[in-house]
């Protein structure tokens, strides 16, 4: 792209500046079929390869920034990053350990599938610098696992569960809800099921059918009407000390995921592999979606950045009120109007001051949502565009 | 004159009005094989597709008869639907005998017998034609006793003919010198032309097509139009044969045109009487009436900027059709188009369709509905064609209705779910005969409201296509009508309030409203949808406030694409109409403008 270099040359203060970092392991033992991130199934050279590239990606980013990268908080996602061997792994460390300063307090998470989690990736994690796994689990019931065609079974959820929690990590699952027949009883279930293993964290999702998935283009039948499962986990989790600290995520006080609470305020993360994106300064940009491509560019010691948006400041202002109201700490109205100015503080006031009563929760200057307002969180946020 | 034979030709639809008339060209050498085509008098693609005549065309044959003596037979041909009743009873004035035919299968139907006995109400005499005596179903005897015995006409004397196959031929055209009488008249006395038709020529202005009954007019003339009190000097006058011929003059007793620089048809209305400027007769001629539109629906072109077009196009049409009528309308759903008013459903549909075909304009057409009488308590009388030309309850005297006795013949198997039908449509039972045990004549007295909501399509599907249909206006009467107002959010809404009567009211409003509650989304609040009667609320649903809207996960990547994603939900959005607080999307409209009810 021929903005690309004009603008990564600029971003040289962001990048020094402590961040976050994301890296993306685009490979999975099999495509799920209403997964719309990348990934493929991939030989060991590939997955070789792909973590090199990794390095030369962050080669270019660390001399764009002129020294190492200072992550304060890193998230290591997919795909899933299990299907690393424990010997990949260690290379993926060394890797990262050369290009990156790792900050105090850090907040290391990794994403983990049951099925291909080990003990050994346990103790290495343990061994290194991860602090939280998040776990794939999707569902306790063999049932819908299968439906969602998942490869593992409730027995390996609940192995990997355990050896997560025992090994000292602060664990978190995720769970999808709106499956064909998934009933209240047997939702919470599921939920209460993970508490007992001793989860701090819990990401609820609905099941959505996006395009380009192959259920995007053949929509499953039978799905679960999802709100009243999502109202019940509303209702079921903060009595279990849990915050209902984003939309879909809920965790113990102090537990919750302070990578992802960056995005939500619309702080600078670096992104690297294929597909992955990042944000700085206002500039977004997303990597090639394929990792031959993405390979190709780095290793001739180029950006593989397919996509870039560089936001009006309107827009950029009322997006980042749309990513803030995602969280129970919503807008903060001096934080908003030291960034963005008084013009669109007015803005979003006018607008935030027409919403029904009923779906707002406003505490010392800070503006978010009710319970019911994370409900219909997508019709109120249209209002601000 | 006592050479000289005018009539008519008039059938049931479909059964071989025009291959007969087509035959009766031919057999004359009027028309030269050349230039022959199928259905040669029906000159408009719609007629003859559809099989039915809309646009009148008369043509002068000549035929040496058997007496050695050549006469001149003027057939004038008559617009085969109820809908033109009024121009069909002019052209039945223009002539002085009927040939009324038959189809030797199907036998006597509904407008057989309304256009026999319009043929009777005006003295003509009628030959009985049965027509596709060739067809292997043919029942020639059942069908001449049904003449007898349904129509009342003797039947000894009937033609059995085949049209297609050209069986019967010159019989009918001796019989047409033989029976019907020559015309009477007086070519001295003051000109009196009676005018059956008129049609508007881009280069001539408007033609008018004449009987003359009594006098002669010829080029130069000074004439005036009685009804509109309008004079003209005549520029050409001239004959059918087919095509326009002009002649030096035309006399008592012929068929013709008058051509006389007249720019537009409301000008030389049907029915009115020609007469000389400088000697006028002293009445006019019989029957004159000015006919008014009964049936109204909105058309509003698709693309928007097709609405210059569209009033070019219908002004156009107007020209040549004085029974359409327009106004401008507006919308909230459609934007900008005209309401129009017709002679009846098929006038209507051939007018959209001629627009569509013709000027290649892309229309919505709402459902129709009827011009109401509204009397108020002062006494006066307003017309009204949509509900938000109706006054305050309180102001309101009373409201009447156009009605119709309609005629139906059906198999007797299917009486019961006929009658029924027509119950349920408010109908008010006339009267029931049976023809032969197995036909059947129903006649019902209908608001013209019921019948014009696709009435005729489900009384074919009823009778699985075996009822004909004929009907005639009786004019207004009083009925407990209401107007419906849908209130949302508290705000009346002009484009759902609806006319109905009292007792279907609570039915209508609640299908009414379902179907609104179906089509305005889940909005932040709760929505009330209110039908009431002035400011009594007859029923009433609730949309419910939003619940959710999906919950979806969004971390570093989404956030574009999630973006985009609201854009585009907002984009939705815009394209709603505002009412109050309450976003009302362009289909929850259109519903309702294309409705018919589903029972």
């Amino acid at each position: 792209m021929g903005m690309t270099s004009a603008s990564t040359t600029r971003l040289g203060w962001a990048l020094s500046c402590p961040l976050s970092l994301y890296v993306h392991i685009p490979f999975c033992i099999r495509k799920c079929p209403y997964c719309a991130f990348y990934s493929v199934t991939a030989s060991p050279i590939d997955i070789e390869g792909y973590i090199d590239a990794l390095g030369q990606e962050l080669e270019i980013w660390t001399s764009l920034a002129g020294g190492k990268i200072h992550a304060q908080t890193l998230y290591i996602g997919g795909g899933t990053p299990t299907v690393l061997t424990v010997k990949q792994w260690e290379k993926l460390i060394l890797t990262l350990e050369r290009y990156v300063d790792f900050m105090p307090f850090l907040e290391a998470s990794v994403e983990a599938n049951p099925g291909s989690l080990c003990a050994d990736h346990i103790k290495l994690w343990r061994s290194w610098r991860i602090t939280r796994a998040s776990l794939g689990a999707q569902s306790l019931d063999d049932g819908e696992l299968q439906w969602l065609r998942r490869p593992h079974s409730a027995y390996d959820v609940a192995d990997s569960l355990a050896a997560l929690v025992a090994s000292g990590l602060d664990v978190s699952v995720d769970l999808l809800f709106g499956l064909p027949g998934q009933t209240i009883p047997g939702w919470h279930r599921t939920i209460r099921d993970c508490l007992c293993f001793g989860v701090r964290h819990m990401s609820i999702y609905e099941l959505t059918l996006e395009e380009n998935t192959p259920w995007g283009e053949n929509p499953p039948k039978g799905l679960t009407e999802g709100y009243p499962l999502y109202r019940f986990a509303q209702w079921y989790l903060p009595k279990k000390g849990f915050l209902h600290y984003e939309i879909a995520s809920f965790s113990l006080p102090g537990h919750w995921c302070r990578h992802n609470i960056a995005y939500w305020q619309g702080e600078n993360f670096l992104g690297i592999g294929a597909s992955a994106w990042g944000y700085l300064d206002g500039y977004r940009y997303g990597n090639a979606r394929d990792i031959k491509m993405y390979g190709q560019k780095v290793s001739h010691g180029e950006l593989a950045i397919v996509d870039e948006e560089l936001l009006p400041f309107k827009q950029a202002a009322m997006e980042s009120a749309v990513l803030s109201l995602r969280t129970m700490w919503g807008v903060c109205s001096r934080a908003f109007t030291r960034k963005w100015g008084w013009k669109y503080y007015r803005h979003f006031r006018s607008t935030w001051d027409r919403l029904p009563d009923d779906c707002k929760a406003t505490l010392h200057g800070r503006y978010a949502f009710s319970p019911k307002g994370f409900r219909i969180a997508n019709s109120l946020w249209e209002e601000f565009l | 004159m006592n050479n000289i034979r005018n009539f008519c030709i008039i059938a049931h639809v479909d059964h071989g009005k025009s291959t007969l008339a087509d035959r009766l060209l031919e057999y004359t050498n009027t028309i030269d094989s050349r230039r022959m085509r199928e259905q040669f008098l029906d000159s408009m693609d719609i007629e003859r597709e559809r099989g039915i005549t809309i646009k009148l065309v008369p043509v002068r044959m000549m035929y040496r008869a058997k007496d050695g003596q050549e006469y001149i037979l003027n057939l004038i041909d008559t617009p085969g639907h109820v809908d033109f009743s009024y121009e069909v009873s002019r052209s039945l004035a223009a002539c002085e005998g009927a040939l009324l035919v038959v189809d030797a299968s199907q036998g006597v139907e509904a407008q057989t017998l309304a256009n026999a006995y319009l043929a009777v109400d005006q003295g003509l005499e009628i030959i009985p034609v049965i027509n596709k005596i060739d067809l292997p179903s043919a029942q020639p005897d059942e069908v001449l006793r049904q003449i007898e015995e349904i129509i009342g006409l003797d039947a000894s004397q009937a033609l059995l003919v085949s049209a297609k196959e050209g069986i019967g031929i010159p019989e009918v055209l001796e019989a047409i010198v033989k029976r019907i009488p020559p015309p009477k008249g007086d070519v001295n006395a003051p000109l009196q032309a009676l005018i059956f038709d008129s049609v508007y020529d881009n280069y001539r202005g408007v033609i008018s097509y004449v009987r003359l009954v009594n006098g002669s007019v010829k080029k130069g003339q000074n004439i005036l139009f009685l009804a509109t009190r309008k004079e003209y000097e005549v520029e050409e006058v001239g004959f059918f044969t087919p095509f326009m011929s002009p002649a030096e003059e035309i006399q008592a007793g012929e068929v013709g045109y008058v051509i006389a620089n007249v720019k537009a048809l409301l000008e030389a209305r049907v029915g009115d009487t020609i007469t000389d400027a400088s000697k006028p007769a002293d009445k006019p001629l019989p029957g004159y009436k000015h006919i008014k539109p009964v049936v109204f629906c909105g058309l509003f072109p698709v693309d928007r900027d097709d609405f210059p077009r569209l009033r070019e196009a219908i002004e156009k049409l107007q020209l040549n059709d004085s029974a359409l009528t327009f106004e401008p309308e507006t919308s909230e759903a459609l934007g900008f188009g005209f309401r129009c008013g017709f002679l009846g459903l098929l006038h209507m549909d051939i007018t959209v369709e001629r627009l569509k075909r013709e000027f290649d304009i892309e229309l919505v057409a709402t459902a129709p509905n009827v011009a109401y009488e509204v009397v108020l308590t002062d006494g006066s009388i307003i017309e009204a064609h949509r509900p938000s030309d109706f006054p305050e309850p309180t102001k309101i005297e009373e409201i009447r209705e156009p009605y119709i006795k309609l005629t139906i013949f059906l198999p007797s198997d299917y009486v019961g779910k006929a009658m029924k039908l027509c119950q349920d449509r408010r109908g008010e039972f006339v009267s029931l005969d049976y023809i032969t045990p197995e036909r059947v004549r129903l006649v019902y007295n209908l608001p013209l409201a019921e019948f014009i909501i696709d009435f005729h399509d489900r009384l074919k599907s009823i009778t699985r296509g075996y009822a004909s249909i004929d009907y005639e206006h009786v004019g207004y009467r009083k009925s407990n009508l209401v107007k419906v107002d849908i209130l949302i959010h508290g705000e009346p809404v002009d484009a759902f309030s609806f006319i109905c009567h009292r007792d279907n009211a609570y039915k209508r409003a609640l299908s009414v409203i379902k179907k609104l509650k179906e089509l305005i989304p889940r909005q932040l609040f709760e929505v009330a949808i209110q039908a009431s009667i002035g400011s009594r609320v007859i029923a009433r649903e609730n949309v419910k406030p939003l619940r959710k809207n999906v919950l979806a996960k969004c971390y570093g990547g989404d956030v574009t694409r999630k973006r985009k994603l609201l854009e585009k939900q907002k984009e939705g959005k815009e394209k709603m109409k505002m009412i109050g607080k309450v976003q009302i999307p362009q289909e929850a409209f259109l519903a309702f403008l294309q409705a018919d009810e589903e029972d």
